[in-house]
This record gives structure tokens, C-alpha cells and sequence, in this order.
């Protein structure tokens, strides 16, 4: 696979996240931002609840394949405006990176107070923003599309905050569809 | 054979047993088979081919399968004819961050760890769209933070809780105090709006004293929005409310109510939003300026106003009916009122939300009248109030307003001997203020009193500012009062300096003669106790004792009362909200007949402020 590279002018990111429900669905969701945060596009997914036997079958693969291989994929395709750089804070959502050609990250905690901006962060992991990104071990070619990215993030900017939209957006949904409310979102 | 021990164990009757030999007499023997030799030679085998009759492969018992994944979405739109790119400031992730430009101290300074504000969604948002619309959109601190949308100051957190309020509501009324930054609120909201391509186009309608200071505060807060203000002859006029590239449009009221007319209710362009500003003037409903206002036709309805309600409940039933929050002439009680204040109306106080901001000093100053105008006043008092009483059943409150005015005038000066104890003391505190290089603000209801205070004060320079000045030459008169140095007083009337203002530069207010309503009083004081004033601001009001106005003032605490009863937390049970002319009448004591048969004069009808 070719090494990413990052179109600077228009620069999207993609913010993908996950919820399982107290039944054990999942849904996933995926939001498409400007640099600044501004929403352009957003995807969710319908709940899919594994089946006892997929369970079984598919062990500790099944929330790599169900979150990322299958509804990460799934609302990549359906997105109108393709994100240059893909986020999430789930570890098995990372798993997507497997099976598309963009560059993905993974939102870790916070820096430091007082660490926000001398010291430079562990080999495979970039600094963005105020917050520590960590690469898939098998994507180390990302690291140089991430750098790019850097360079349109403001610097007190919090990647972890558009995730926490997504899962309001996505909790908002379940509601609305526990509530019987017909969906006026666009199939 | 058993053992010793096994004998033992047994039942002891069990007989022994023993054993023999027995020949058997067989013949045995041995033949070679060839055996041997076979189990070490290797075997012979012989292949063929033989044909399947499927071809060989795995088959498991179970193939993963998942349902078909369905997904909905949701595009935000963006405003097309607003360059996005040109605010850029962005810094690389590990430089110093994009700051807003600030002259002063930054609030976010004061609170560093201030939890970001979301957009609110609002109670009339039913379909998932608008509420994900809603959900998914930044902070505002991050939008407006310097990064996409340049700040001239960072606005106060409660600002910021604002403009989330009226980005998320299509029907609202801002009805902060007087000072906290209703312009700026709604500018930023609109700002948001238009560039999220929410809303295309807004008509902006305020007094027309404030046309120029609305443009000023658009350029300064949202300075890549076009601006189109109505104005010139009417056939101009009539081409600017058609010009569709001009997302905002400005225009005071009157011309408002005339070129609805003159374009008829069926033409007149329809708007995305529209905004009413100083909205208590909609508060008439049988008003031409009501009329027009609730019959234009938007999306969105936003009122702002200090003052919803000025002297009765009818009129914020009026602005309400503006929001289509209800049907056109509602008859509400008061609990229904205070239910819908909570779901259409934010309205904020500065002793809540601007803990740092100098605090209003307000001092009542009670001043005896000088001996000249003390008799001019108590000869005009009671021959006024013999006339009234003359009058008997026919007296009207047109009547008894004529007396009270007239009073009010002597108490500010005896027209014939000059003689003001209020103008003695302004002087003397005057040279103190000019001293000191302060500035001070003046409000009177006349204009002839305004312009004979000049007159008076000669020696300060003092600028005048009311109806009578040219509307061309407000703006230069307030320039010089804010950066000249020699000018430290500025005499205004209510009706034109009350609103709309900021000269919060002035550290001093003097109120010469009380207005008939706190709420524009309040509004005249606030031009100068507002956001950006670095000092207390000293509030005088003069009172002259024993005169009409000790009385006035009695009225004006109980209708503060009232306001608070309506859109405060009071108690509202049981309390009479109706204000009718009986509190006018009863600021003299009238009656008619002699004797006897003398009987108090009361007012016929509610008297409309």
C-alpha cells in the first residue's frame, strides 16, 4: 500500500466511534469535520446485535471485525465528503486501518499540564492538538501523514471532543428509536 | 490355594482345598507352516484410478453471516457566498495557539477551566435531524476562540451561553439587562447561523437612532457579513428590500411600517429571520408598528429587549404573539405567562452574571426646593388641583398628566425666577466631576430643560444630545465626548439617550426629573453601567421633597415590583397585576362636591403609558 499523504488545504477528519447498547448491540457512528471541528457529514449505523454463535465463533475477533471491518467500513463508503485522516478512540475500531487506505489514529489521553508542548512523544505515537495519537502497529507510514496533518490542527485544539459529539449523536438516535420516532435522516 | 490370611478372613466352617496332578495322555507335535517368512516380506498393492462423484473439498457445518448494515446521515450545509479561508490563523500544532485579538482582560483568564459551551437543543427541535444538527456541533468556544471566526474580545461565559441559546431557538426573546451585550449576542448567533447556512437572509429592525450604532457593531463583530441598510427615497428603497445578495438588511421601524405598506403584505420578501431590536416598541398590539411586525413573514423570530414588559402583562403577550409562542390576542393568566417566559425568554441580571463588573452606586438625593420656586410650585400645585377638582365627573386623565408635568417642570426650575435647587446641586458636584477629569450623563424628559441646562453650564461645555440635534451630528457629538478631555458632561433625554448607547466611559449618571417607567430609567442609567466600564458608576437621582416626584417615585418601586413578579422568581399567586390611571389620580388627593358630599375622583378607564 502506498505511503498516505494528506491534502492540506482541504483538510477532514474523520471521527469514528462506537456504543453498545445494555443488550449488547453495537452502533457506530462517524463524523466528518473541518480543521476547526465544524460538522460537514455525519454517518451512523443501524444497531447489530451479534448472535450468540458469532459470539462463540468469532472470540476475541469479533469486536475488531464487527466495529471496524464491518460498520467502519460500511459508513466509509456511505460518506459524501472523505475525511483525510481518521480517529477513534476505540482500539478495535484501529482494526479498519487493515482494510482502507486512510490514515487512522487512535485519541489517547491527554497531555500533561505541564508537558503540553516540550517533550516529544513516544516513537509511533503524534502529538496533535492537546492530545497523544497512536498509530496501528502494522501502519507505521502513517506517522508521516499525521505529521502533515499536524501542521492545520490549532494547537489548543481537543481531538477527543468531536468523538464525545458522536456518542451523544449516537445515543440521541437509540433514544429516538426507542421512542418510536420515525428517522428524517437520509438513508 | 489361599492363603493363611485369606483362611482368616473366611467363615471358619468353609472345608480346605487341595490339589493333584492327573496325567492326560496327549500326543504332541510340531509342523512347519512358512509363516515366518511372510510377516517380513513386504506387501504387494496394485493403484487404479477411480472417479469422485463430487469434487473433494472442506465443507464446514457454519458460514459467518451478518444481516445487511444499514446507515442514515445527515450533510451539514455551508453558506456558499462566505469566503471561509481568508480568517485563517491557524498555528502548527506545537506553536502558540491562535488567540482572540483582546484588548482587555479575557474572562477565560478569570475562569481557565470553564466547561465548554453546547449548543442547546431547543424544546420545539422534534425531528432527529435538528437535534443531531444541534448535538454535533463544536463548542463555541472553539468557533469563535480566534480559529474560523475572528473575536474582537472573548465574550463572557454567560454571552457565550447566549448565543448557544439563540443559535438553537427559532422563536426567542433576549431579554438581558440593559449593558450585558444583546447586540453582540445576536450578531455572533446570526454569524453562526448564516455561515452554517442555516439562515440566508435577516432583517434587522431597531429605532432609528441606532442604525449607526447596529452597522458598528456588525463591522466589529462580524465584519465579512455585507450589510444592507434601508434607506434614501422610496423607489430606492423599494429595491433594496428586493436585493436578494445582501443577507442582512437593516431598518428602523417607521420605515418599516411605511414601505410594508406602500409593498403590501403579499410582496414584501419573506425572511430566513428576523430580529426586532428595543422590541418593547411592538408593545402596543393595536399599534401600526405591532401590526406590521407580527405580519412579517420568517422561519425565525428573535426579540431583544431590556424591558418585555414595561407596565403590563398585555405587552409581553404582544411579543410573544411576534414569536408566534402564541395565537394572535391570547388571553393568558399570569402562571401561563410565567411558563412561556421560561420556554421563549433568557434573561440574565448583572449582579448574576457580572460578579466583576464596578458596581451601580445609586443614591437618591432628596433636595429641598429653593424659596421662589418653592412658591411657584405650591401655587401652581393648588390652583391645579382646585381646577381639577372643578372639573368633577369630566375630568380625564389627560387632565391630572397636564398638572403633574407642570409641576415636575417648577421642580426642576421656576421658569420665572430661574431658581433650581437641582441645577445648584449638579453644579457644585459637576466642578468636583471636571476636576477630576470625569464624565458624567444627564437625563431629563425636555428637551427645554435639556437645552436650558446648557445654557446654565455654559462654563462646562456641556454637549447636548436629543431629538433636536441633527441625526448627522449625534455621532461626532458622542465621538467628542468620548475623546475629548475637556468634555465631561453630556445632557441627554430619554427618549433618544436611553437606549441603544454604550458610553461606558462615564462614571456618573444624573438623573434631573424621574421618567414615568424604571425600566427606561433603568436603560438610561445602563448607557453608562455596561460591559467595559472599569469603574463604579454613581446614579443620582434628584427628588424634591414634599413635591409630585416623592410621590412619582412610589409608583415608579411598585411597578419594579411588578416586572419582577412577571419574569422574576417571586411569588405570583394572588397578586393583581392590573395598573390602571387609579395610581395617577391618586398622586393628588381629588374629590368633588363640598362637605358631606364630598367623594374621591377616580378614573373612569385603564390609562395606557
Amino acid at each position: 500500500m502506498n505511503q498516505p499523504t494528506i491534502d492540506t488545504r482541504t483538510f477532514r477528519l474523520g471521527y469514528l466511534t462506537a456504543l453498545e447498547t445494555d443488550d449488547g448491540a453495537f452502533v457506530a457512528g462517524l463524523l466528518v469535520t473541518n480543521r476547526f471541528g465544524r460538522p460537514l457529514e455525519f454517518q451512523c449505523t443501524s444497531a447489530v446485535r451479534p448472535t450468540h454463535a458469532q459470539t462463540l465463533l468469532y472470540g476475541a475477533t469479533l469486536r475488531p471485525f464487527l466495529l471496524g471491518e464491518l460498520m467502519g467500513r460500511a459508513l466509509l463508503d456511505r460518506l459524501a465528503t472523505a475525511p483525510d485522516l481518521l480517529l477513534t478512540d476505540n482500539d478495535a475500531i484501529l482494526e479498519l486501518r487493515n482494510h482502507v487506505g486512510v490514515p487512522m489514529a487512535r485519541v489517547g489521553a491527554d497531555l500533561p499540564s505541564n508537558d503540553a508542548t516540550d517533550t516529544a512523544p513516544p516513537l509511533g505515537r503524534v502529538r496533535i492538538g492537546q492530545r497523544i495519537l497512536t498509530i496501528h502497529t502494522s501502519h507505521q507510514s502513517d506517522v508521516a501523514a499525521l505529521h502533515q496533518g499536524a501542521t492545520r490542527i490549532s494547537a489548543d485544539a481537543d481531538l477527543q471532543e468531536p468523538l464525545e459529539r458522536v456518542r451523544q449523536a449516537l445515543e440521541e438516535t437509540l433514544r429516538g428509536q426507542q421512542a418510536g420516532i420515525a428517522s428524517d435522516l437520509k438513508d | 490355594m489361599t492363603s493363611r490370611t485369606d483362611q482368616s478372613r473366611r467363615a471358619p466352617e468353609q472345608p480346605p482345598v487341595t490339589a493333584r496332578i492327573i496325567p492326560l495322555h496327549l500326543n504332541v507335535e510340531l509342523f512347519a507352516s512358512g509363516l515366518g517368512a511372510g510377516i517380513t516380506r513386504a506387501p504387494r498393492c496394485d493403484l487404479e484410478h477411480v472417479p469422485l462423484i463430487t469434487p473433494p473439498r472442506f465443507q464446514p457445518a457454519w458460514l459467518p453471516h451478518w444481516p445487511q448494515l444499514q446507515t442514515i446521515g445527515l450533510e451539514f450545509p455551508e453558506a456558499s457566498f462566505l469566503d471561509v479561508g481568508h480568517n485563517d490563523c491557524i498555528a502548527p500544532a506545537h506553536d502558540t495557539p491562535c488567540q482572540p485579538q483582546s484588548t482587555t482582560p479575557t474572562p477565560s483568564s478569570q475562569t481557565p477551566q470553564r466547561k465548554p459551551t453546547r449548543l442547546s437543543i431547543s424544546d420545539t427541535a422534534l425531528s432527529i435531524s435538528d437535534r443531531l444538527y444541534c448535538l454535533l456541533q463544536p463548542p463555541l468556544e472553539s468557533l469563535l476562540s480566534g480559529q474560523e471566526l475572528v473575536m474582537p474580545f472573548e465574550p463572557f461565559p454567560f454571552q457565550y451561553e447566549g448565543i448557544a441559546w439563540l443559535f438553537s431557538h427559532s422563536a426567542a426573546l433576549l431579554a438581558d439587562e440593559m449593558g450585558l451585550g444583546k447586540t453582540m449576542q445576536a450578531i455572533s448567533a446570526i454569524r453562526l447561523l448564516l455561515r452554517a447556512g442555516h439562515i440566508r437572509s435577516v432583517l434587522l429592525v431597531c429605532p432609528k437612532p441606532l442604525i449607526t450604532n447596529w452597522q458598528r457593531e456588525l463591522a466589529m463583530w462580524a465584519e465579512e457579513l455585507p450589510v444592507l441598510p434601508i434607506e434614501g427615497p422610496a423607489s430606492r428603497r423599494q429595491m433594496l428590500w428586493q436585493v436578494p445578495q445582501a443577507p442582512i438588511k437593516i431598518a428602523n421601524y417607521e420605515l418599516l411600517v411605511r414601505d410594508f405598506e406602500m409593498i403590501g403584505e403579499d410582496d414584501f420578501p419573506a425572511f430566513d429571520l428576523v430580529v426586532l431590536d428595543e422590541a418593547q416598541r411592538i408593545k402596543n398590539r393595536g399599534s401600526r408598528t405591532s401590526q406590521t411586525a407580527r405580519a412579517l413573514k420568517s422561519q425565525r423570530s428573535w426579540a431583544l429587549t431590556g424591558t418585555p414588559m414595561e407596565n403590563r402583562p398585555d405587552e409581553f403577550v404582544t411579543l410573544l404573539e411576534f414569536l408566534r409562542a402564541t395565537p394572535d390576542k391570547s388571553a393568558l393568566d399570569i402562571g401561563q405567562l410565567n411558563r412561556l417566559a421560561r420556554e421563549y425568554v433568557l434573561r440574565r441580571t448583572k449582579d448574576r452574571v457580572l460578579k466583576d463588573l464596578p458596581p451601580r452606586l445609586d443614591r437618591d438625593e432628596y433636595l429641598q426646593l429653593n424659596p421662589a420656586q418653592e412658591a411657584a410650585y405650591r401655587t401652581a400645585e393648588r390652583d391645579g388641583v382646585v381646577q381639577l377638582n372643578e372639573l368633577g365627573e369630566s375630568i380625564t386623565i389627560q387632565h391630572v398628566f397636564e398638572l403633574v408635568l407642570r409641576l415636575k417642570q417648577i421642580a426642576n426650575f421656576d421658569p420665572l425666577t430661574g431658581q433650581s435647587c437641582k441645577l445648584d446641586r449638579l453644579s457644585a458636584e459637576m466642578e468636583e466631576i471636571a476636576s477630576s477629569g470625569g464624565k458624567a450623563i444627564l437625563f431629563s424628559q425636555w428637551t427645554k430643560c435639556l437645552d436650558w441646562l446648557a445654557r446654565q453650564l455654559e462654563h462646562l461645555q456641556p454637549l447636548v444630545f436629543h431629538g433636536g440635534v441633527a441625526s448627522a451630528q449625534r455621532d461626532a457629538t458622542l465621538h467628542r465626548f468620548e475623546h475629548d478631555p475637556d468634555a465631561h458632561l453630556i445632557l441627554m433625554s430619554y427618549g433618544v439617550g436611553a437606549v441603544g448607547l454604550n458610553l461606558q466611559f462615564a462614571g456618573y449618571v444624573f438623573l434631573f426629573d424621574r421618567w414615568w417607567n424604571p425600566a427606561v430609567e433603568d436603560q438610561a442609567i445602563n448607557r453608562a453601567h455596561r460591559i467595559g466600564q472599569q469603574n463604579p458608576v454613581l446614579v443620582t437621582k434628584f427628588i424634591c421633597r414634599d413635591t409630585i416626584e416623592e410621590r412619582i417615585d412610589r409608583v415608579l418601586k411598585q411597578k419594579r415590583d411588578l416586572f419582577n413578579l412577571v419574569l422574576g422568581d417571586s411569588d405570583i399567586s394572588n397578586v393583581s397585576l392590573s395598573l390602571d390611571a387609579r395610581e395617577i389620580f391618586g398622586l393628588f388627593d381629588l374629590k368633588t362636591g363640598h362637605g358631606a358630599d364630598a367623594r374621591s375622583i377616580s378614573p373612569q378607564e385603564p390609562v395606557d403609558n
